[in-house]
């Protein structure tokens, strides 16, 4: 469970976050919300990239907000950005193992379960290959594998669907799909596909010019008139 | 048991061979002056290796190299005056100070990138060069800094290298395993930890890597080798000289470092024989030894327009080509 109290984030007179409060309570949640509304900086806030001027944020109880942003990692804590951040000089298998390094656990162990992710992936067959000979999904593929090793417990996409196909991107909602009965890890995706949004997403956060307009489930969420005037939009009926 | 940590590459099979050669080949055809100078070539090729692996893997750019160099010939020398230890004690003790250094040195360069980065090292390397230049090296006086006028102590080189061919051979072997010690870095977690960060630093972070761990890990590396350096050439010379550890020295090593190519063994190599060889070269054919600066600006040229991993990048390139056309696995 993720639950985000009254965060607030200010960069000057700038307010990114404005007392936003949200509860995840599903195994997987979406974050919406127009260009500028926020979106990535609640991410990196949760993430601790970014520090809050006031708020908690708890994940399974824990408040995580004091904890160095590796070390929030090495609990459990996973994210991905809006381009995929693979290193061109480690093979596939070597990309995924580096989130194990920190963690405890034998060699063996710890190499099992890339294969099992790297299977899970589909990313068997390219394991050995350089990050730099990559296609852009396969590289989207690798970071999503990255993020399913080392028993996760909280997984955040950043517009995971950035740039894929139709198809890449139905592929990659039925990974999200499969992330909780896979890992046992909650998820929450900020993407602008609405369809791949709310395919995956059981309940959603919608935030606006720094705060949220809208939160609870995906459906309710979607047809809530502050959320189709602020984000979606509404239909011109023409006489 | 890692079995990638022991796979030789074809580059890797390329590198023992070289090894190899330089070890039984080179110090039996080359008169006095030339063991000389590829002893001296050798010491430097590890300390390039150094400052290359630093700046390959992290981005990171460290100008201070050759002043660790000085850092570990002065503990050298300390040492050989003050004890009887053996050299290879002299020589690990001399690695290790210089990688406390390093890691010293690193602690206010870590929040530090780029050009900044590279200026509060060279600052750091305009301060060795003073204390250098002020304190001279030890050469067998009395008190701390053990210098004195006149006739030198001699110098304890190590037991199992008596003679200049046998001292060549000896730095030949150090020079490669630390050149496998790196490698073997490279293939474990460090290795990966790095190419993480040198992709991002965000990224890194991301996947539980301490940033600031092995950022600091890898200044102790380049100082460790660097330590291992000086304390080489000064076995090599029985004495060192402030003037061999001035600040430019370090921008050059680290200019030759990159025109040589930071991302492999061959790099190093390239950049000592540019930075030893050549000028020797030059002044055994009578020829003014300046005009290896003009050699090394060309090279820079080269490097900066065509290659951007260095000579060794293209003889990579060059070498794979020539596999792929005989039908060889490239």
């Amino acid at each position: 469970m993720i639950e985000i109290e009254n965060v607030t984030v200010r960069f000057g007179g700038v307010v990114a976050l404005n007392d936003v409060s949200a509860v995840f309570t599903t195994p997987v949640g979406g974050i919406i919300g127009p260009n500028g509304a926020g979106k990535t900086t609640l991410m990196n806030v949760v993430s601790g990239f970014l520090t809050s001027n006031s708020g908690r944020i708890l994940v399974d109880g824990a408040d995580i907000l004091s904890v160095a942003p590796f070390r929030r990692a090495q609990r459990g804590l996973r994210r991905s950005f809006q381009r995929e951040q693979i290193a061109d000089d480690l093979s596939v298998r070597d990309n995924i193992q580096v989130q194990l390094d920190p963690l405890p656990g034998p060699a063996s162990a710890k190499r099992a379960e890339v294969e099992r992710m790297l299977a899970v992936t589909g990313l068997t067959d390219q394991a050995g290959r350089r990050g730099a000979e990559l296609t852009g999904f396969e590289r989207r593929l690798t970071d999503v594998a990255r993020c399913l090793v080392g028993k996760p417990r909280l997984i955040m996409f950043d517009e995971p669907a950035g740039g894929l196909s139709v198809d890449e991107t139905a592929r990659l909602g039925e990974l999200i799909l499969g992330i909780h009965a896979l890992t046992g890890a909650q998820t929450l995706v900020i993407d602008h596909d609405v369809e791949l949004i709310s395919r995956v997403c059981n309940e959603m956060l919608v935030l606006d010019f720094g705060r949220r307009i809208a939160f609870g489930p995906t459906a309710d969420v979607l047809a809530d008139h502050n959320v189709k005037a602020a984000y979606l939009g509404t239909e011109e009926v023409l006489a | 048991m890692n079995a990638a940590l022991f796979r030789i590459t074809p580059t890797g099979w390329a590198g023992l061979a070289f090894a190899a050669f330089a070890f039984i080949v080179l110090p039996s055809v080359a008169g006095s002056f030339w063991l000389s100078v590829l002893t001296s070539a050798a010491c430097f090729a590890m300390a390039a290796s150094g400052v290359g692996f630093m700046y390959a893997r992290l981005g990171m750019v460290s100008l201070t190299q050759v002043g660790l160099m000085g850092i570990g010939g002065w503990v050298a020398l300390r040492l050989n005056y003050a004890f009887a230890f053996p050299f290879e004690v002299n020589l690990v003790v001399a690695s290790i100070v210089t990688m406390a250094f390093g890691w010293l040195l690193a602690l206010p360069a870590l929040r530090l990138r780029g050009l900044y980065l590279a200026l509060v090292t060279l600052m750091a390397a305009g301060g060795l060069e003073i204390l250098f230049a002020t304190f001279k090296f030890p050469n067998g006086g009395d008190g701390f800094w053990g210098v004195k006028l006149g006739s030198l102590e001699p110098f304890r080189g190590p037991a199992l290298a008596t003679t200049p061919e046998a001292y060549l051979r000896y730095v030949v072997a150090c020079v490669t395993l630390g050149f496998l010690f790196i490698e073997a870095h490279l293939r474990l977690a460090p290795g990966r930890a790095w190419a993480m960060i040198r992709r991002s630093e965000a990224a890194a972070m991301a996947a539980g890597v301490n940033v600031t761990l092995y950022k600091t890990w890898a200044f102790g590396i380049a100082g460790l080798l660097a330590g291992a350096a000086g304390c080489l050439l000064a076995g090599s010379l029985g004495l060192l000289d402030s003037g061999t550890f001035r600040s430019p020295e370090s921008i050059m090593i680290f200019a030759l470092a990159v025109v040589g190519g930071a991302r492999s063994w061959l790099g190093p190599i390239i950049a000592s024989v540019l930075y030893r060889v050549v000028p020797a070269f030059l002044a055994s054919w009578g020829v003014n030894t300046n005009l290896a600066y003009m050699i090394f600006g060309a090279g820079l040229l080269h490097a900066l327009i065509t290659a951007p991993n260095g000579i060794a990048g293209q003889i990579h390139e060059a070498a794979g080509m020539a596999a792929r056309k005989l039908g060889w696995r490239p």
